[in-house]
């Protein structure tokens, strides 16, 4: 009797590890679908942006999307184009662009950038992020 | 002697097709034409029944559409006022289905039967039937109907340029919907696979051995490449199968542990 | 370690007590056969079917211009959608076979009578909740059959004399299928079924609980239980406790289940999902041979053969009724099938006729 009933406890045991194993596997094998589809990689990653050329008017600023974020592209003199992450680098509030003083200002804390992204006043710790230009034929291509 | 011909193709083209396809005829609200042609008898009703299992009734295009006259008013229905055409003569059938299917319009009055149409050559009726047409394939082209007025030995050559083709587009298509029935989002190829299939079959009509087998080349190029495209996505799904029966597998193991460890409580109840 | 976690919630919760009364001191009968684990089955599918719903939850437009698409998206861009939906769409189909087999089990050991008729009638109204969950959830993807499905089964309602047009109207939220409907069926779906479901769940479950599993009426040592006219909890000294010995049984068969709901949802499928379902919803083209889901065969028949819709209509009603109600009619204390054989006879005609009809329904 107690040899049936020990043999069927070391069965027990090697059974509930085996069973713990696989259910360990199976709850990976589903979990990793599920935070797969909760968290896709976002498309667009190292993707360039094309603009055509005519959309930035000299001395305007022409905001577009570059890789999921708000980005802008200035024509300060004919033939010259800058492009920079229009994120402030204070807490990611989105710049605007002020023609007539020639800068960027944060409205949420009064940030402040020149046209080439560089700091000027407030409370931003670095200039805005540059992104690279390359001139085709008609178009700029960002990034 | 066209119309008997016509009539017979037609006829055994409705008798292998004519299940299931009633509901388009429900959809068009049934216009006047069919409630009126399909209670008059003989060959003044063939039609109706004839239509019914075309390839124009699948996509929604009745009579009004070649015919002209208006569908929604019985008194009114074949005043050439309202458009009505009647019924083309032999030799005005092209520019009739021409108005829709320009491109083989230009292929074929380009080719030697597009030539020959008003002495006595054929037209699309001759060899598509006029209100049972099907979806255009290689079997159109065959000894019984091409020896009709000429030898077969040309057309026989043009059919063998472009049966591989054929089979590879038509492949393709099939491929596709196999896909589309399980979700997988097939659209954009199944427009480029449908506008390459007119454009194969828009070739046959200038009967040009040559041109077919230069042409060829593109077609093969640019169905390998969908081709290529399809054997991607089915490999992703056979991995997902093969997942899958791992997944399924876990778990039926999982079921049989189970049942082994209530097993060894049963012993001891 | 764990010792320590417990005491620390015992001390606060009474958790001890608590776990010993409904696992390891929760006794059993002997002989409870597998159909019991039924129940079981079912509490994991519909947890199954919530967490799928609400995963495609975050992905799904409700609204007729997006809606078709952002299922298109969920199979072929996001990571894994496919499965997601596969697993929530075929779900549902094992959730009603799985319904209709627990059942059948329960009429056939006569656990629906006395004193266990409000297990029966939560448990009818839960099927219907369940279909209704069914009937809305189909609508949700704005193909053609979810349009034309819908269109058929709430046409239905117009059989019905006196209010049936209105009561179409009121289901649809106009006169057609259409915006209106998509907006009341996915709040019907994502929230108030779900609600009412739960929460009859939860009653169904106090009900079993608290008035005690029955005894499977099988073998020579069963004795009918004596139905006092006073409140008695069926107990089962000398049984065997739920934990771990029935859990485990338990266990196994939600495992062979799910399993099976794998082998479906990556091999077959289409089963469940007819070509129509994956063309985007047209309201001025009917598909041809347009049906409602399987488990509606048996109405939208039944609907065909009667030349009166409202007969039709009737005869279904009756049926449903006569079902709702039959711990109320069959009052009789015997519970073995054996010595019921009017009961019997009756239940496998039923089954006869509802597989004869559904199939004709299938094939008309």
């Amino acid at each position: 009797m107690t040899q049936a009933t020990d043999g069927n406890k070391e069965r027990r045991t090697f059974l509930g590890v085996l069973l713990g194993g696989f259910s360990a596997l199976l709850v990976a094998a589903f979990g990793w679908p599920v935070y797969r589809f909760l968290a896709p990689q976002q498309v667009g990653e190292g993707v360039s942006v094309r603009v055509d050329k005519k959309d930035i008017p000299i001395g305007a600023a022409h905001f577009f999307s570059f890789r999921g974020s708000p980005a802008v592209l200035l024509q300060p003199k004919a033939g010259e184009y800058i492009a920079l992450s229009a994120v402030c680098t204070h807490l990611g509030c989105i710049v605007k662009w002020e023609a007539d003083r020639g800068e960027f200002f944060c409205p949420c804390h009064a940030g402040r950038f020149a046209m080439d992204g560089t700091v000027l006043g407030g409370p931003p710790p670095k200039p805005l992020e540059s992104l690279s230009v390359v001139l085709e034929g008609d178009q700029v291509l960002v990034g | 002697m066209m119309t008997l011909m016509v009539r017979n193709i037609g006829a055994l083209i409705v008798v292998f097709l004519l299940a299931g396809s009633g509901f388009s005829a429900a959809l068009a609200a049934e216009s006047v034409c069919l409630q009126c042609h399909a209670g008059l008898e003989g060959r003044l009703a063939a039609p109706v029944a004839a239509w019914d299992s075309s390839i124009h009734a699948q996509n929604g295009i009745s009579c009004p559409d070649c015919h002209g006259g208006d569908p929604t008013d019985f008194a009114m229905a074949m005043d050439p006022e309202r458009g009505f055409v009647g019924v083309p003569g032999h030799g005005e059938i092209p520019e009739f289905c021409g108005r829709c299917h320009v491109g083989v319009k230009e292929d074929y009055f380009d080719s030697g039967h597009g030539r020959a149409l008003h002495s006595g050559g054929p037209q699309c009726v001759t060899c598509h039937g006029n209100h049972a047409v099907q979806t255009a394939s290689l079997a159109l082209i065959n000894r019984e109907d091409c020896s009709r007025c000429h030898e077969y030995g040309r057309a026989e050559e043009i059919k063998a340029a472009m049966l591989d083709t054929d089979r590879l587009l038509a492949g393709i298509q099939s491929d596709l919907d196999g896909l589309a029935k399980t979700g997988i989002r097939v659209r954009e190829m199944e427009g480029e696979t449908f506008a390459l299939r007119n454009d194969f079959h828009r070739l046959f009509h200038t009967v040009d051995v040559e041109r077919v087998r230069e042409q060829t080349a593109a077609f093969q190029q640019r169905g390998g490449e969908i081709r290529t495209e399809i054997e991607a996505v089915q490999e992703e799904l056979t991995t997902r199968k093969l997942l899958g029966a791992g997944a399924a597998g876990l778990l039926f193991l999982v079921s049989v542990i189970c049942f082994l460890i209530r097993k060894t409580y049963r012993d001891e109840e | 370690m764990r010792k320590r976690l417990l005491d620390f919630l015992d001390v606060r919760l009474g958790i001890r007590d608590i776990l010993e009364q409904n696992l390891t001191k929760y006794l059993l009968p002997r002989n409870v056969n597998i159909w019991y684990t039924l129940g079981a089955v079912l509490l994991t599918l519909f947890s199954l079917q919530f967490v799928t719903g609400i995963l495609l939850l975050v992905y799904y437009v409700p609204n007729p211009d997006e809606a078709f698409k952002s299922i298109e998206t969920i199979m072929n861009d996001v990571p894994y959608g496919w499965l997601i939906r596969y697993l929530h769409a075929v779900g549902s189909n094992v959730i009603v076979i799985v319904l209709l087999l627990h059942m059948l089990s329960v009429l056939f050991m006569g656990s629906y009578k006395k004193p266990r008729e409000f297990t029966w009638v939560s448990g009818f109204i839960l099927f219907n909740l369940a279909l209704a969950l069914c009937l809305t959830g189909y609508l949700l993807p704005w193909s053609q059959l979810s349009f034309w499905a819908t269109t058929v089964a709430t046409e239905a309602a117009g059989a019905v004399p006196v209010i049936g047009d209105g009561l179409v109207r009121f289901l649809r939220g106009g006169a057609m299928v259409g915006n209106a409907t998509l907006g009341r069926f996915f709040a019907l779906h994502v929230m108030v079924l779900p609600a009412g479901l739960a929460a009859l769940i939860g009653f169904h479950l106090f009900c079993v609980r608290r008035i005690g599993i029955s005894k499977p009426p099988f073998g020579e040592e069963y004795v009918p239980t004596e139905v006092k006219d006073k409140f008695v909890h069926e107990e089962h000294p000398g049984g065997i406790p739920f934990f771990p010995n029935y859990a485990i049984k338990d266990l196994a068969v939600i495992s062979f289940f799910l399993g099976l709901l794998v082998v479906l949802v990556f091999f077959a499928p289409g089963l469940f999902i007819p070509p129509a379902a994956f063309e985007p919803a047209d309201p001025f083209t009917t598909p041809a041979h347009i049906k409602p889901e399987w488990y509606f065969l048996w109405a939208y028949q039944t609907l065909k053969i009667f030349p009166s819709e409202f007969l039709g209509l009737a005869s279904q009603g009756a049926v449903m009724a006569l079902l709702a109600l039959l711990p109320f009619l069959d009052r009789g204390r015997e519970r073995r099938p054996a010595r019921r054989p009017l009961f019997v006879t009756c239940y496998l005609l039923g089954i006869l006729l509802f597989a004869a009809i559904s199939i004709w329904g299938h094939y008309s």
